[in-house]
């Protein structure tokens, strides 16, 4: 089997984007991407393609971008663990000689320019019926009121704490001081972290993700031939997804165990290396919650002690396990997973100045999907270069 | 100037949630039940959780629950909701077994015992929330 690597990665403008709609921010992603790798779009012969919340990009995304004899089309939608989903089955199919050259993109534009941030993913796009209407009418809706109460239980069943969640806020930000691309790079302190508006108890202001617009690619190929394009090839070492279909029930794990528990085990054994092997963690960080989740199901602590792991700046620069480098998708920029994907890249690949780890061997990404519901795990390396 | 009374979202019925609306209106909480296996399952459910059975009946829950998890919601989710922040919703676990979404009234706290209580309103469907179940 082939290995692979990631050569090329486009990042177009991020934030507040109006000008663009979601299928030209991804045919701009795509060609920054091959551009990046020193290739021409026309050398792709595969795409696959995550939609955001505005049903978009789709299949159409190839004749926008004008690609021809294409052997691998589609669109992989996972939610959050979609990104790191398409890198895998890129790389499975580059593996076994189904494409050679596969573009992954993501875009989305959740912003417009009245909106306040709730409102991207709060909505009512149609008024609801049913059990629908139900959830809606006892104000039962949007990602920050369903994770909240995923937190709440871990607070409970483990004694987890606000400002054990606030540590991994402060440390991302002081990551995000020296990521330009970054929307947030003021220093944090866990004061301003304790003083921010409460959005649903336990989560404070600052415990949530930014909403951004933009796109991202990345270009997938043969280690082989990554090794001869443009750009110290990041290689692909592992993946695996974990999709646990909860069921709400007596028992149910719901805000205590995720399918990161599964998939990171899976990924770090395809990669034939142990937790204790990684040097770099970027992970899905769409509330500080799921940080400390992630960091407990991947086994970096023992069940229910993310909160006393983290509280020490362990995850912060100069701390034992750096995490979310460029100030992830609290302080840098939301495009779902794809935020921590292109900031392994970029580590991986030594281009990220005063925030460059020394240690790149092995890094850990993940990727999370509906409220903790879906999960992709990629291990990659900038051993490589 | 007088503040608008705030009002909660309407509930409006459709074919598959009309039985569960029809129950609300008379103060009973309407789950559903595996036909196969006998599981208790969520109202909306349509196939069961345990068997995968699709042969799924109605049956009435006792209406007491206990606590997993709530929020205090601060921050409005949409425009609709903006006045009537804050407000408390939980996951609730029946008696039955089955979770569900509910409204909780009173100051919640994990554990605690619960009652289904019934709103009706004149702008949309009856439905249940939850408050603190005394002590009898």
């Amino acid at each position: 089997m082939k290995g692979t690597s990631i050569a090329g990665l486009g990042l177009t403008e991020v934030g507040k984007v109006f000008d663009r709609s979601a299928t030209d921010l991804a045919a701009d992603a795509v060609r920054l991407a091959a551009a990046d790798a020193g290739l021409k779009v026309t050398d792709l012969d595969g795409l696959l393609i995550s939609p955001g919340t505005q049903c978009a990009p789709k299949l159409s995304l190839q004749k926008v971008i004008g690609l021809q004899n294409l052997r691998l089309l589609a669109e992989i939608d996972a939610l959050g663990a979609g990104p790191a989903a398409m890198i895998s089955h890129a790389a499975a199919t580059i593996a076994f000689g189904g494409a050679s050259v596969v573009a992954c993109v993501f875009a989305d534009t959740p912003l417009k320019p009245k909106d306040f941030n709730c409102d991207a993913f709060g909505k009512q796009r149609s008024l609801p019926s049913g059990f629908a209407s139900y959830h809606a009418g006892i104000g039962a809706i949007t990602p920050n009121v369903f994770y909240a109460m995923a937190a709440r239980r871990h607070f409970e069943m483990y004694g987890t704490t606000s400002e054990q969640l606030g540590a991994i806020a402060v440390g991302q930000r002081s990551w995000a001081v020296d990521n330009p691309s970054a929307q947030l790079r003021t220093p944090l302190t866990l004061d301003e972290h304790q003083g921010s508006p409460l959005v649903a108890d336990p989560l404070h202001l600052l415990d949530c993700c930014l909403v951004s617009n933009g796109a991202a690619a990345v270009i997938v190929t043969s280690t082989d031939r990554a090794r001869d394009l443009a750009q110290p090839p990041v290689d692909v070492l592992g993946w695996g997804q974990a999709h646990p279909g909860r069921v709400m029930h007596r028992d149910c794990d719901f805000g205590l165990r995720t399918g990161a528990a599964d998939a990171g085990p899976a990924a770090l054994w395809m990669a034939g290396v142990t937790a204790d092997d990684v040097d770099l963690l970027e992970l899905y960080d769409s509330y500080t919650f799921t940080v400390l989740i992630t960091l407990e199901d991947y086994g970096f602590c023992p069940k229910g002690e993310g909160g006393k792991f983290v509280s020490d700046g362990i995850l912060a620069p100069g701390g034992a396990l750096p995490c979310n480098t460029g100030g992830g998708q609290l302080s840098s920029y939301y495009l779902t997973g794809f935020t921590p994907i292109v900031e392994a890249v970029i580590q991986g690949r030594g281009q990220a100045g005063a925030r460059q780890v020394d240690k790149k061997d092995v890094i850990m990404v993940s990727g999370s999907g509906g409220v903790l519901e879906h999960h992709a795990t990629l291990v990659l390396s900038g051993a490589g270069r | 100037m007088t503040q608008p009374v705030a009002t909660w979202p309407p509930m409006r019925r459709d074919a598959k949630s009309a039985e569960f609306f029809d129950a609300a209106a008379c103060d009973e909480l309407l789950i559903k039940k595996c036909m196969h296996c006998g599981q208790a399952l969520p109202p909306q459910a349509a196939v069961c959780a345990t068997c995968g059975c699709t042969e799924i009946s109605s049956a009435p829950a006792v209406g007491t629950a206990t606590l997993v998890s709530w929020t205090v919601v601060h921050r409005a989710p949409n425009s609709a909701l903006a006045a009537l922040v804050p407000y408390t919703v939980g996951v609730v676990e029946l008696t039955e077994g089955p979770w569900l979404y509910g409204r909780i009234t009173g100051t919640p706290s994990a554990g605690m015992a619960l009652r289904a209580e019934f709103v009706h309103t004149d702008e949309g469907e009856s439905y249940p929330t939850f408050a603190r179940q005394e002590a009898r």
